[in-house]
């Protein structure tokens, strides 16, 4: 094991996973999830945010079909969709996409249909975003561990 | 049953404690999952309600603890909690991104022993153990008569931990105290307190409402209830407990509808009863949708959306044994104007639907064929085996609650059922359904089906474990869902809606039922030809694909795209 590459990836790392914090992709949340990661489930944090993200992508179709027609939305579905949305991001500390969940709900309080296309694309946007950065996050994970290093258990506060 | 005696310190209580989480969230479900299990709790779960309801009832030792979600598409977490709560009385904890207080209030009155809210953190799931100590000290305490058992430092410090609660438990079961303190003959050695559940079949039930209504509502009490009974093995404590939780069942639906709560006891029956009886063959449930959407055609007067949703968990759970009423079929009935609440409802075919088939195997009584004549649109249930024999307490139940009313259905049908036909409608057509014959006589108006009158001692059959397997299956799954979503509807309207609802409103019951639901099958496989069908199915399918929670998924998705597609 060269110990000089694997201090420089978990550096890299390290460096990585405090700015999507910084950033606000990320929140206390995730760092709970990080947790709950141990040896026996080591690829626990890689299948929730995957189960979150399968679930944006099913949330987003069937809220956007819903929006689709202008004279016939079903605000009550895209609300429990919003809602599972919000619910889901939180639990994952997407924080980025609960926070356009909220703004989504109170467009969807007031039937505010334009309001909601728009946040539907956002919605969209900063899933995709969050799924590519944690790509490459659990990609920087997976270079350490092939260089023999171990992933460094990360305090943010 | 691993987690007993309360008043016994348990060595490795909370360790190992069987919890049942319910979410219809993967992801939400997959975390909480690992947070309990970080707990060292041992956790099962499933994202459909329905599916949790089967668990619990096949075994109604085999958990803890039930959480649950609130927002759930087969079945509202408050129904799901109150059924919990009556039929298998555990404790059970809401789950919920909503932190309006409402909702908090909403699950307190339904009867959950906490309200966690979304995210779930850990240090919040470390202490639910002590729900599941405190009801059962809680239950000690009731049944043991004087002799408290405060047993071990655990129990007091649960109970202190939460004085209000235990005191407040302490004032009902001394209530139900009183009465007997002529007859100990509960056991008084605490150490027996655990006793075995009593099931409260329909019988049981009829009598135990026939003895209430003897007394006088407000002067019934637990012994004297009891005495009238005169059941064996039954012990006060299990009519104080079934009691008390009637007495709540109905000030709660007193609160929610006008509905006529004739059929409550039934309704409540069935909820608290967790169709015990159903545990046979897998009934396919869409015959209790069927009868539901029949039934609700016909039950224009009736609105009780509160019992609706109630009844149609019970009832498609339940609805679908052979030859038994399921009195949950009178409960699709409910509420004919309640489009949505039918939603709950389809969720139950899911679960029971054996390839579409569901009507097969019932054998058809001739009564049936009486009840056809009926001008009622109520449900047909056909195969009505044999007529229950509906006492006549239900339409005794004393009208402090107005919606108790039993007999007086408007709607009654005329024929030669006496006021309690309409529940032996619900009865046979609860076991039409479930013997699949076909005939299904066109649905018959009478409101009293949709109470579920149908409470039958026949048991339902309950929905085994591979019956679910359909779930698997997209066809028969989304067969499910959209035949019923269909019935319930259009079955109000009598128009002509899908297949189904034409095969069911035809006078050719029979084979419009099972004509009705294989084209609903093929008709929901055909989506494709429609573009947004095509979106839908595309979508489940994919979602199918993604495999996880195969079966709550393919039900949920199934039933979501389905309902879309309407």
């Amino acid at each position: 094991m060269n110990t000089v590459v694997v201090a420089q990836l978990q550096r890299q790392f390290q460096e990585y996973l405090v700015s999507l914090y910084q950033q606000g992709f990320l929140d206390n949340q995730f760092t709970e999830l990080r947790k709950l990661q141990d040896e026996g489930t080591p690829d626990f944090v890689a299948e929730v945010v995957s189960l979150f993200f399968d679930d944006c992508s099913k949330l987003i179709n069937s809220m956007s079909r819903s929006l689709g027609r202008p004279e016939s939305v079903d605000f009550k579905q895209v609300d429990s969709g919003v809602h599972q949305l919000k619910g889901s991001s939180s639990s994952v500390g997407a924080r980025r996409v609960k926070n356009v969940c909220i703004s989504f709900k109170e467009c969807c309080d007031v039937q505010n249909r334009e309001g909601c296309l728009r946040c539907l694309q956002q919605v969209d946007y900063e899933y995709k975003m969050l799924k590519t950065k944690l790509e490459d996050l659990f990609n920087l994970e997976q270079q350490i561990l092939q260089a023999g290093g171990t992933i460094p258990q990360i305090n943010i506060n | 049953m691993t987690v007993e005696q309360d008043c016994v310190a348990l060595d490795q209580f909370p360790v190992g404690m069987r919890v049942l989480a319910v979410d219809d969230d993967q992801t939400c479900l997959r975390i909480l999952e690992s947070l309990l299990h970080r707990c060292q709790y041992h956790v099962t779960t499933t994202n459909q309600a329905q599916k949790a309801l089967e668990l619990l009832r096949e075994n109604k030792n085999k958990f803890d603890l039930v959480i649950s979600d609130v927002d759930m598409p087969d079945m509202d977490g408050f129904k799901l909690l109150e059924l919990v709560g009556l039929e298998m009385d555990l404790p059970v904890i809401m789950l919920s991104a909503h932190s309006d207080p409402k909702y908090v209030m909403k699950g307190v009155t339904h009867g959950a022993c906490d309200y966690l809210l979304k995210p779930v953190r850990i240090e919040e799931l470390k202490n639910i153990w002590q729900h599941v100590v405190r009801s059962r000290f809680d239950k000690n305490r009731g049944s043991n008569n004087g002799d408290k058992k405060d047993g071990s430092g655990n129990n007091e410090g649960v109970a202190n931990s939460d004085p209000n609660n235990g005191r407040a438990n302490r004032k009902r079961k001394d209530q139900y105290n009183e009465d007997e303190d002529e007859e100990r003959d509960d056991n008084d050695d605490p150490s027996s307190q655990k006793k075995p559940r009593v099931v409260w079949t329909v019988e049981l039930h009829k009598k135990f409402v026939a003895a209430v209504n003897q007394l006088g509502f407000e002067k019934a009490m637990p012994k004297k209830i009891l005495d009238l009974m005169n059941v064996e093995k039954l012990t006060r404590e299990n009519v104080a407990s079934h009691l008390q939780k009637f007495r709540l069942y109905l000030k709660r639906i007193s609160g929610n509808q006008q509905a006529i709560m004739a059929n409550s006891d039934l309704h409540f029956l069935q909820m608290s009863n967790g169709l015990d009886g159903f545990h046979h063959r897998p009934i396919p449930v869409g015959s209790g949708q069927f009868h539901g959407g029949a039934a609700a055609a016909g039950m224009r007067p009736f609105s009780p959306n509160g019992i609706l949703g109630r009844l149609n968990t019970p009832s498609g759970i339940g609805g679908v044994r052979n030859n038994l009423s399921s009195p949950s079929s009178g409960m699709f009935l409910q509420n004919p104007t309640d489009l949505g609440k039918f939603h709950h409802v389809s969720s139950l075919p899911l679960n029971h639907i054996d390839g579409g088939n569901i009507l097969q195997g019932l054998p058809m009584p001739l009564e049936f064929d009486q009840l056809q004549t009926n001008n009622n649109k109520s449900i047909i249930a056909g195969n009505s085996m044999a007529f229950p024999s509906f006492p006549t307490q239900q339409s005794s139940l004393p009208n402090n609650n107005n919606h108790l009313v039993l007999e007086g259905h408007p709607q009654a049908s005329p024929s030669a059922f006496p006021g309690h036909q309409i529940n032996k409608r619900l009865e046979h057509w609860s076991n039409a359904v479930s013997s699949s014959s076909s005939t299904l006589p066109p649905a018959q108006n009478s409101n009293s089906i949709i109470i579920g009158h149908q409470f039958d001692v026949s048991p339902l059959p309950h929905s085994k474990p591979d019956s679910l397997e359909w779930n698997t299956q997209n066809a028969s799954s989304s067969y499910s869902i959209p035949f019923f979503y269909y019935d319930s509807s259009q079955m109000r309207q009598s128009g002509n809606y899908g297949p189904t609802t034409d095969a069911m409103l035809s006078s050719n019951p029979k084979e419009g039922f099972i004509v009705g639901q294989q084209k609903l099958q093929s008709g929901f496989m055909g989506a494709e030809a429609g573009s947004l069908d095509d979106i839908v199915n595309s979508t489940m399918k994919q979602e199918q694909s993604q495999g996880d929670l195969s079966e709550g998924d393919l039900g949920y998705g199934g039933f979501s795209s389905l309902r879309t597609c309407l």
